[in-house]
Parts: structure tokens; sequence; C-alpha cells
């Protein structure tokens, strides 16, 4: 039981740092056909130092038997749960006998992640398991605590690579548990693995040690943020990512964009889940951490230099990549009012309106306590910038127009600056997207919009950034878009079409319509049915044939455009008898279709319930009224226009 | 004439080639003698696994006997006919190393003559493109006129490498409005014949394979895109009707490299060994936002170059056809199970026109 002498302790060390050196740096090099070339080297001096440390070095009144006879538990049991006290039992671990553990512990560790580099899991898996069983027999200390926490989270990927879930999850949940109450209980910054092997001089300071420590940590949040997305458990996993986010901010271990482009992502989570003031939080942190990654290079600056090129690409990008998702959720945050506010028809319900302010009060204390129980992002230096930041737009959901117009602007200003960087030449899809987006917002402001004048204003905006991309745009390439667009701009007439109506109605009624009025009744009217008919064209086969199957993504939609087609043929105006027959001919023509479909296809039928059975109302009453006015004009004979239906 | 796209959703068809075992090639799975499958019908393959065999249905399986004659007539032909159509055509080829992606796609190796009765989909492609082309210039010499462009490029890690100008840096994807997804600066050479069309082929192949010595570049890894755009003018009265086309053939990296980035299923995302790098958080949260609510988002992370720029190949209004190859040897069980999933997935791969239609059930 011989002592290391100070010149082999000196060799173990030479020896490990040299296995780091050839894992680390000289494995990049390693050629194609031998890929883990300088991994095989590492791996032969990692056993070289185990050997040396088992021979030497045995502790005192210790059988020396690695743990695995004294063991009463089986040998091969992977989960690792919290079935015993880790902190209570065993060696210290400054003992020596704790400090040998940890040091074959470490080595153990070393091999196996060496192992599972190279592709030999089971091997991997041996070695670190080897490495737990040196580790049960100690205490945590600050001696050992991180390798602790790094053998676990080495497990944890090895599982989850095998499709054991829930065992990485016991490894890793465990790791967390062990770290919780080790800085609960001590905190000290605790000794990093490589330094078992390091000579005296050689030691970390503390501050390096607890940047090492916290990172392992973030690695474990990391993984369980992968483990519970791969349980299918969203919500853990979001905190999870969440938790990760702000330790990298407070730790100041990130990269700017990569961070905010990451809080911009998990946004967009918090928004499908209806939660804004969560959303909020992480696009202002997104918009004030992109901030941290500098200013964008000028253009002359991005000539002289590709780096500058490059840098101002991706600043540029990524910048407007965070402005897409504030649009998202200005969206998100009108219609969700939307929704909440309207009645059966669609429009403003203002007794729900006033119970909704009522409400508001509570709600924005609710919102503040909120805040304050919420995970939220920022160091000390960021915090106040974030929150000024949450202050330009609210997250309660809007409740008359004014309110609904500050969202919207807010919203506006982020479609300026998206659409800056994201322009038609060079991103035609996503130009279109943000496009989309803007009208949407229009639509949505409407809603709160009381003067129908103006409202119809708003849509009138909508149509004039859709209807010239829509015309222009090659349907070979972008047919998706192209179908959104023709059916968007088709309901936007649509909708006019109605307010104009409805405007003209409370003036005089229908039958003394004045007739620039019915002029441009008619011209809203028929641009609508032209965008569904083209929306209809767009499913024909390159001879022009309709197809007799609808597929299942175009069911519904290609239904609706005939059943709107149809409708709209009915409600144009005119007081020409030929023309109004001709026009209730194409009516009845679009109804028949969709009773006709629906009687061919059956399964078709739930997906259009309303317009079907409104469909075969029609279809049973428009012959009646086709017949009523052939019987008049037969009468008539003279062709003279009739005054009215 | 307007062209009008089709709504046409099984646009993707699959085509399964089994390639014989083979001999003193130096592959691994030289001397395996046993075969992990057999093909039971011109469209179904049964894979022996364990406990039961596996059975995979697809439009075609060809056997190891097939010759690349009848490859081509089933899985080309009609693809080519639809070019001078007016429309996009995809081939992409899929695969192991060493399954016969090369040996379909092209032929044998080193194949200058291709005349030769094993040559690949592609110079037969081009041989019947301009059959057609010449046919049709023959019917109506006044009226009808073709354009044919080629460019030909390498995607290997997220770049784009130009494998018609080797000396240039890598190019970016842009998108136009009259022409869809296009490389920029991607040189295309004009060609006339099947002839011209192979050799900037063959040209482009051999910058490939230097590529992959002297810029450590590994050809498995990278995937390689040969398009042919084609022009037709046809005037008629006065009336000048151009449409234009795009025939891509693709070489996909072998699909035993595809493992880091697929088919990997509840792998956890290690961290990178850049300490302030956890890149794939991003993904993560990506996974965990809904899309099924109705509710509308937008994710920050961008298609793979691949993808987006074969975005109309999958799920658009082209029409597409996977060669999946497979070996039969049982060495090679686990990576032809991979293919024929692989395949099987594709044919999911649908023309989603989700349409914007908001107004569900509010019947005005």
């Amino acid at each position: 039981m011989a002592s290391l002498s100070s010149d082999e302790w000196r060799t173990i060390c030479d020896k490990f740092t040299n296995a780091q050196n050839l894992t680390e740096v000289e494995s990049r090099n390693d050629p194609e056909n031998d890929p883990f070339r300088s991994k095989y080297k590492a791996r032969e001096l990692l056993r070289e130092i185990y050997c040396s440390l088992k021979s030497f070095e045995a502790g005192e009144g210790e059988e020396d038997s690695g743990g695995e006879s004294g063991d009463q538990r089986p040998t091969e049991q992977p989960v690792d749960g919290q079935r015993e006290d880790v902190f209570g039992q065993g060696f210290s671990g400054d003992s020596p006998a704790g400090l040998r553990a940890a040091k074959l512990g470490a080595v153990e560790y070393y091999l196996g992640v060496n192992h599972v580099d190279t592709e030999e899991l089971s091997a991997g898996r041996e070695h670190l398991m080897n490495c737990m069983k040196q580790l049960e027999r100690c205490r945590v200390s600050c001696e050992n605590v991180s390798l602790f926490i790094h053998v676990r989270n080495q497990l944890g990927i090895l599982w989850a690579g095998r499709d054991e879930t829930e065992t990485a999850q016991g490894f890793l949940e465990t790791a967390e548990s062990i770290y919780q109450r080790y800085m609960k209980e001590d905190g000290s910054p605790p000794t990093d693995m490589t330094e078992y092997f390091t000579t005296e001089e050689n030691l970390l300071t503390h501050q390096e040690r607890t940047k090492r420590f916290e990172l392992a940590y973030t690695h474990t949040m990391y993984y369980l943020a992968q483990v519970y997305q791969n349980l299918g458990e969203t919500e853990r996993a979001a905190i999870y990512c969440h938790s990760t986010l702000q330790r990298q901010l407070q730790l100041n271990q990130f990269n700017p964009m990569e961070w905010a482009l990451n809080a911009a992502t998990l946004s967009q989570y918090y928004i499908t889940k209806g939660r804004y003031m969560e959303g909020r939080h992480c696009l202002s942190a997104a918009t004030v951490i992109s901030g941290l990654a500098g200013e964008v290079p000028s253009e002359a600056a991005a000539q002289e230099s590709e780096t500058e090129s490059e840098r101002r690409e991706q600043l540029r990008q990524k910048r407007a990549e965070i402005a897409r998702c504030w649009i998202k959720y200005c969206l998100n945050l009108l219609r969700d009012a939307k929704k909440l506010l309207e009645d059966n028809i669609g429009e403003l319900d203002t007794d729900r309106q006033e119970e909704l302010k009522r409400e508001r009060r509570r709600e924005e204390e609710e919102e503040e306590k909120g805040r304050k129980s919420a995970l939220l992002f920022g160091s000390e230096d960021t915090f106040d910038s974030i929150a000024s930041l949450e202050e330009k737009v609210h997250c309660l959901f809007p409740l008359d127009f004014t309110e609904a117009r500050a969202v919207f602007l807010v919203g506006q200003n982020y479609v300026t600056q998206a659409k800056e960087y994201f322009q038609m030449d060079g991103y035609v899809t996503d130009h279109i997207e943000i496009l989309q987006d803007h009208s949407s917002l229009f639509r949505a402001l409407a809603f709160f919009e009381e003067d129908l004048e103006r409202r119809c204003k708003m849509h009138k905006r909508r149509v004039d950034m859709l209807e010239p991309i829509c015309s222009d745009l090659n349907s070979q390439y972008y047919l998706l878009i192209h179908r959104q667009l023709m059916f968007e701009l088709a309901e936007t007439y649509s909708e006019m079409m109605d307010l104009k109506l409805t405007l003209a109605n409370r003036q005089a009624d229908t039958q003394s319509l004045d007739n620039h009025t019915i002029k441009k009744f008619n011209h809203l009217c028929s641009a609508s049915a032209k965008y569904f008919q083209m929306f209809l064209d767009s499913l024909c086969s390159p001879e022009g044939k309709f197809p007799e199957h609808l597929e299942e993504e175009v069911l519904r939609p290609a239904l609706v455009a005939r059943f709107r087609v149809a409708r709209l043929h009915s409600r144009l105006i005119s007081s020409i008898p030929s023309v109004q027959l001709e026009n209730l001919n194409k009516s009845l023509e679009n109804y028949k279709y969709v009773v006709q479909y629906c009687e061919a296809h059956p399964e078709a039928a739930p997906a259009v319930e309303t317009e079907l059975e409104l469909s075969k109302e029609m279809a049973g009453l428009l012959p009646l009224k086709i017949n009523r006015l052939k019987a008049r004009m037969a009468a008539n004979n003279s062709g003279m226009p009739l005054l009215t239906d | 004439t307007q062209l009008v796209a089709s709504g046409d959703s099984n646009s993707i068809k699959v085509f399964v080639r089994v390639r014989p075992l083979t001999q003193g090639t130096g592959l691994t799975t030289d001397g395996d003698q046993s075969l992990c499958l057999t093909v039971t019908s011109p469209n179904t393959i049964r894979l022996l696994s364990k406990p039961e065999p596996r059975t995979f249905t697809y439009d075609h399986v060809a056997d190891m006997d097939t010759s690349q004659d009848s490859v081509f007539s089933s899985v080309a032909k009609n693809i080519v006919e639809s070019c001078m159509n007016g429309y996009n055509g995809t081939i992409f080829a899929y695969g192991q190393t060493g399954s016969g992606k090369t040996f379909t796609m092209l032929g044998p190796s080193e194949l200058d003559n291709f005349t030769d009765e094993l040559r690949g989909v592609i110079p037969r492609s081009f041989e019947y493109l301009f059959f057609l082309i010449n046919r049709e210039v023959e019917r109506s010499p006044e009226s009808k006129s073709f354009l044919c462009k080629c460019s030909f490029i390498e995607i290997y890690n997220e770049q784009i490498y130009d494998l018609l100008d080797t000396a240039s840096a890598s190019l970016f994807l842009r998108e136009n409005i009259k022409k869809g997804v296009f490389v920029e600066g991607a040189v295309e050479k004009f060609v006339n014949s099947a002839a011209e069309a192979y050799q900037v082929l063959s040209m482009g192949w051999r910058n490939r394979r230097v590529a992959s010595t002297s810029m450590n570049r590994e050809s498995s890894r990278s995937h390689a895109v040969f398009t042919m755009t084609l022009e037709s003018k046809e005037s008629i009265n006065e009336v000048v009707n151009i449409r234009m086309s795009q025939l891509n053939l693709v070489d996909l990296a072998g699909s035993e490299r595809q493992k880091d980035t697929h088919t990997e299923g509840s792998r956890l995302k290690e961290a990178s060994s850049i300490n302030r790098s956890l890149m794939c958080l991003g993904q993560v949260i990506m996974a965990l936002v809904d899309v099924s609510n109705g509710k509308n988002r937008h994710i920050c992370y961008r298609d793979s170059k691949l993808t987006f720029l074969l975005r109309d190949s999958l799920g658009g209004n082209a029409k597409t056809y996977i060669i999946a190859n497979v070996h039969p040897g049982s060495k090679c069980f686990g990576e032809t199970l991979s293919t024929l999933q692989f395949a099987q997935r594709a044919k999911l791969i649908k023309n989603k026109a989700v349409i914007n239609e908001d107004t569900q059930g509010n019947v005005r």
C-alpha cells in the first residue's frame, strides 16, 4: 500500500492533461477513415491513470473491492432514484478515502464519456455506473458534488438515446435535487473534476469553479427540458426551457442572438397557450438581449469586409424574426379579445364589453400578482430595460377601439421593421406572410371600429396590400399562398359588400338604393365572387376539369367557396330580367353542386353542416323564383326591363 | 393559356429498388449472402424482421433483376413528359451509401459513353427530354422553340456550393415572385442536346469528387441537386406563350449519415462544446409550440436549405418521385428498415393547402 510519490503524481497529472487535449482538441483533426484515433489514445492514457490510482494509494481501512461486493443492491440497477440520502452516508468528501473514491470515479467518468463518444455505448454505461458506485461511498460535499452532477447528466443522455426516457429522467432529476440541496446547505464553490488531476499550482479560482459548476447544472436543466418534451409534458418542458434561459442570462453564459431567438420562440409557446403576460415578457427580453449583440454594421462596412457583411445579414435577419414574433403577439391578443367580445353574429357585444370592463380592475391586480410569481428574466443590468419595454404594450385583452388601436399600432410598427429585412425581392414567402399578418391586424382592429365607413376603409387597405401580389404571384411555385390570398380577398370583398349594404340600408331600403350605391355594391359582390371562382379554378386539372373527389385539405374551402359564389350571385342587383335570370341560374347551379357533392360523398357533409342545410333550402326555393321570373318575362315578352323583382 | 396548378396530392410517388448482392467492391457488406428481404409483388416488399416479417407497400418495388431501362420507364418518363407540359418535376435518390443510388441515377461509375445499356435515370432523362423537344420543334418549326439551362449545386453542412464553378464562395437561396426559389449566382449552362447536358453533369460530378478530397467535404454527407430549366416559347398569331418548368435530379446524402439530423427519436441534444451555446434549445421550444389550436405563431428557425430549395417538390404541385435504394444483405437490416420507413413517411407528405378561412360557420 504505497503512496504515490510526487513524481508519480506529476506523471499522472501530465497524462490526464494529455488525454484531455487528445479528446477535445486533437480529435477534431482525426482522418475520416480513422475518426476515433485520438479518442482511443486518450482512452489508453485514462486506463493507465486508473491502474496507477488503483495500485497505489489504496485507502486505509477499506476493503478495496470497488464497492461491488459490499453493496447490498443489485449492481445493474440503472434507475437513479432518491432512495438513499447522498448527503448523509458514506465517507466524507474530504477524507482520504472519499477523495480516492472521487478520483477513481472521475477516471471512470472520463472513460465512460470516451466510450460513448466512440459509439461503444454499453461499455460507456458500465464505466459511468462504476463512477456512480464509487460515489455512493461518499457523502456529497464540495469536493465531489460536481462529479455527482456530471455523471448523472451523462447517464441521462445515454438512457434517453436508448429510448428509455424515464430512466434518463430519474438520473437528471436526482442531479437537480443534489444541486439544490448542496446550494442550500453548503454552496461554496466546488472542486471541478479536472482539478483532481492538477498540480497544486494549477488549481482553479473560486470564480472559475463556480462558473463550471453552474454550467453543469444549466445542462441538467437543458436536458430535463428535452426529457419532459419527449415525455409530452409540455408545460414542464416549457418551465425548464425558461429556467435554462434564465440561468444562461444570470450567469452570463450565452450568445445574445441565439438567446434572444430562443426567448422569442418561447414567447410563441406562451401565446399559443393564451398566456400573454409571459409571452410579452419573453419578447421584451428577446428584444433587449438582441440589442446586446451590437449595432448592425452599415451597408458600406458590409461591402468592405465579408465578416461584417455576414454579421449584418445575421443581425438584421434575426431581429426581423423577433419582430415577427411580436406581430403574432399583437395579432393573437387582438383576435382573442375579439372572440371574447363578439356576439353570435360576430358583432361587438356591448353588454359583454361593459362586464369585462368592470372585471378589468381585478385583472390588473392579478397581473401584478402574477408578475411577482412568474419566472422572470433579467440580470441586474437588463431588468429595467425589459420592464420598460413591457410597458409599451398591454398584455390584457383590449376592450374597446382605443385599446385595440394601441395594440394594433405596436403590431404595425413591427410589420414595418420585419418588412425592412424580408423584402419581396428575395424573400417572397416571408414577405407575403408578413403582409397576411398585417391584413389580419386590420381585420381584427376593424371589429372594434364602430364607424362603418371607417371600418370599410380598413378592409380596403387589406385589399390594396394583397390584390397586386395575388395577381403577380406565380402559382406554379406558390400554389398554397396563392390560394390563401385568393380566399382572403374574396372574403374581404364580401365583408366590404356587407358593410356597404348595412350603411345604405340605414339611409333607405334596398328598393330605393341610388345608382351609385348599386354600382358599388355590385362591384364588391362580383369582385368577391371572382376571387372565390379563381380559388376554385386553382383546384382544376391542367385540362380545366374540376376534381370529382376533393382532397381533405381543400374539401371545406372548396365547398364553402361554391356556397359563397352561389349566395353572391343571388345578391347581385340588376333590373334587367335576363341578367337576373342568369345570376339566379348561376346561383342555383352552385347550391346544387354543394348538395350533390355531399350526396355523392356523405363523409363531406359534417365539414359544411350549415352551408349544406342552407344550400338544400335554396336549391328547393330558387327554381320557384326562377320560374316566376321566366313567367313574367314571357308575359312581358317585349324584353322591356321590369321595374323590380 | 394560363397553367392551372393541380390539386393532385398524390404528387409524391415512391419507388423502391433492391440492388444485387455485392462482390469484391470493398464494401463492408461484401460476402454477405444472406438476405433480409424479399420482393413479394411489383409493389410490396417483405422485410424479414423478428419476431414477424413486415410488409411494406409502395408505388413500385423493383427487384434485383430490374433493368435500368425499366426503372427509367416507371420513374422518370412521366415526369419528363410533364416537364414538357410546364410542370416542375423532381426525382430524389435516397438510401444508404452502397445501396446503389449512383448506379440508379448515373449508371456505372466513370461512364463516359452514355449509350451504355447500364446508363442510369439521368442520362436517359436527358435523352428523352431532347427527343421530345426535337419532336415538338419538328412538328411546328415556325412557332415553337425551347431553351434549356442546367445548374448543379451541392449542399454540404447547410452551405451551398456551385459544382459548375468551384472557385465561387458559398451561395445564397433567394425567392422571386415569378420564378420561385433559386440559388443566387449559380452558374447556368445552356445546353442543346442530351450529350451537352451529360457533359455538364459529368463536369459537376467530377468537381464534387475533387471537392470531397481537397476541401474535406464528404460526398456521402452532401446533397447534390442537378437542375434543368426548360423554357418553351410558342407563338400563335402574334401571341407568345412562355412556359417555364424545372426538372430537379437530387442525390441525397447517404441515409446512414442522416442520423444526427433526422430519425433520432428521443435522443437528447447535447450542449455544444462552446460553453455559451445551447443551440438546440430552440428546437425543443419549437416542438412545444402548438400548431393545432388555430393560433397564429411564428417560428424563428428556418427550413434546411434542401427542403427550402425543393419546397415545391415536397408537398407542392410538382411531380415528385423518390427512389429508395436498399441493399438486400442481412447485415444492412437496420439501414434498410430505416430507409423503408423513410420511404413510407415520404408518401404521407401532402400538399397542405390550408386556407385561412376564419369565418367558419359564420354564414351571413
